[in-house]
């Protein structure tokens, strides 16, 4: 079993445990002002999308995968993580 | 054609995990979802304040639950596909898989209470904007993993093969990598829906 | 001696060409004629969609003629597609008796939506619009909620590729997984009960456009690939047929 576990995907999962921990903390700490939250949000939505990448190259093991594969789902992370971060600051 | 054991070597050939065909279905539904991310984003920004209000009464502590439960199932498949591909260990692989269902059940049973806990309070899809999308949403993303369910109950069949042929293994991959995508989308939909405002 | 093959390719084809068929006819008879390629938006009221009915009346009533005839078809083009899961699968033929009886239903729900149409649109400055009202909120949750069957059949389809047994695979792998997608795709169709406006009523972007986009998309796509299907499997019969000849002892002489 322990053997699995030598694989960098579980130094990956605990990062990602680790992420989601600070997300939950700067998203439920209610006592920020406006301001704050918005800077707070684009720390989570950032965080969010590095986890996505982590989740696609670690553990769909893109990693390996021929550039074609692995390009689309970078172009993906960083379009999208862009995209959302860009809607949440400037929609209106 | 297939080397069951796996080796660790500096230089890995490229290779796609998986069907080239599964990845059609994958990367089309992430996209379809970063539609829907920015449906949600855009219909935020005309009411902020609703959607802000809204939001407070969501459980963040559940949500965060099921970002555990989801992530400890993607762990354990990333290890059921490895034990898969060693001879030695290959009769862990389906403990590992039944260990990533029943994390998918706990997801469930957790998303169960909270609409529970929604519709008691007298909050349903038609309530306003945000609880449309956030009943659209999680329920688009519970139907996938339902099927993602399905898919690990397939590949839990699959693993108890002495001998899986390049095609099962083939197939247990793409498999494992729709479940790493449920888990993914739910990595950006915890945070949309429930934390960022 | 001639031998043929076993596979009447003519039918086969035919068959698949009455879903081509179905495509277009809904095109112009739900589209041009009626103009129902977006539904009226379930908040109008029921005095206001009587008044489609009464404009349109004559329009509807050839549309839905057009309609039934030509959506009947789906029992036929099913049944092509239906006949390679045959061929698919090994043994007892459980994914293809599915497949007939999901498509057996589905034609049902097909045509019931023309003829409920028609049924409005014939005394539609009499009828009570608040009856009329129930009457197109029906035809609509027949076209959408209904949706189950069709993606069960298309994870059946994605199935039974998968598990092809036959060298060459009748179908590329990749259409499976297209399948699978287009399942879970139409699923957004069964909220429609929730909601009177927005993207998930049943004129909405989520609920109607997307699933008919989807389905109508894998229908031509099906069609596609049902024919290289055909035209693949027939050089292998004919392959196996010169090979059976080949193998035949030569005639004694007399």
């Amino acid at each position: 079993m322990s053997t699995l576990l030598r694989t960098p995907a579980s130094v990956v999962w605990l990062v990602l445990v680790g992420a989601t921990a600070v997300s939950w903390t700067l998203g439920t700490d209610n006592g920020l002002g406006p301001d704050t939250q918005r800077l707070a949000g684009i720390a989570i939505l950032a965080i969010a999308f590095v986890k996505v990448r982590f989740i696609g190259l670690y553990f769909m093991e893109l990693r390996d995968a021929p550039s074609v594969l692995r390009g689309f789902f970078e172009l993906y992370c960083a379009a999208v993580g862009t995209l959302v971060l860009a809607l949440f600051l400037f929609a209106h | 054609m297939t080397t069951l054991v796996e080796t660790e070597s500096l230089s890995t050939p490229k290779r796609v995990p998986g069907e080239p065909g599964a990845w059609i279905f994958i990367l089309g539904d992430m996209c379809v979802f970063a539609v829907f991310f920015s449906v949600y984003l855009v219909q935020r920004a005309h009411d902020p304040e609703l959607f802000a209000r809204s939001q407070e009464q969501l459980n963040r502590n559940l949500g965060a639950l099921n970002t555990i439960f989801l992530l400890m199932s993607s762990l354990l498949v990333v290890l059921a596909v490895r034990a898969v591909r060693q001879d030695a260990h290959r009769h862990l692989a389906p403990y590992l898989f039944v260990g990533a269902i029943v994390c998918g059940v706990c997801f469930v049973v957790v998303k169960a209470f909270e609409y529970h806990e929604k519709i008691a309070a007298g909050i349903t899809p038609e309530t306003n904007s945000f609880f449309m999308y956030y009943f659209v949403l999680t329920g688009v993303h519970l139907f996938h993993l339902v099927f993602g369910m399905g898919v690990l109950s397939v590949l839990w069949r699959l693993a108890k093969h002495e001998n899986p042929s390049g095609l099962h293994l083939a197939f247990i991959e793409g498999g494992a990598c729709f479940w790493h995508m449920v888990d993914l989308l739910w990595i950006v939909l915890f945070p949309l829906l429930f934390l960022v405002r | 001696m001639a031998r043929r093959i076993e596979m009447d390719t003519a039918l086969m084809k035919a068959a698949l060409w009455t879903g081509v068929a179905l495509v277009a006819a809904m095109i112009v008879s739900q589209g041009i004629l009626m103009h129902f390629i977006g539904p009226p938006s379930p908040n109008l009221t029921a005095q206001e969609l009587a008044q489609k009915f009464i404009a349109r009346k004559g329009e509807i009533r050839v549309g839905c003629l057009v309609m039934c005839m030509f959506w009947c078809f789906w029992a036929t083009w099913s049944m092509a597609i239906t006949i390679f899961i045959r061929k698919m699968e090994k043994g007892y033929p459980i994914l293809t008796y599915c497949s007939i009886a999901l498509n057996g239903g589905g034609y049902v729900f097909f045509i019931l939506i023309p003829m409920t149409w028609a049924v409005i649109a014939y005394r539609p400055e009499t009828l009570d619009p608040a009856i009329m009202q129930i009457m197109n909120d029906w035809v609509w949750f027949d076209y959408l909620f209904t949706w189950p069957p069709f993606a069960a059949w298309m994870a059946i389809i994605g199935l039974a590729i998968l598990k092809d047994h036959n060298l060459p695979t009748l179908y590329p792998r990749w259409v499976a997984y297209l399948n699978f997608w287009c399942a879970i795709l139409i699923f957004p169709a069964g909220l429609i009960v929730f909601f009177k406006t927005g993207p998930f009523a049943y004129d909405g972007v989520g609920a109607f456009w997307i699933p008919f986009f989807i389905f109508f998309g894998w229908m031509v796509t099906m069609t596609v690939t049902t024919f290289q299907a055909i035209a693949r499997r027939r050089l292998t019969l004919e392959a196996e047929l010169d090979a059976a000849i080949e193998a035949e002892p030569s005639p004694s002489a007399l």
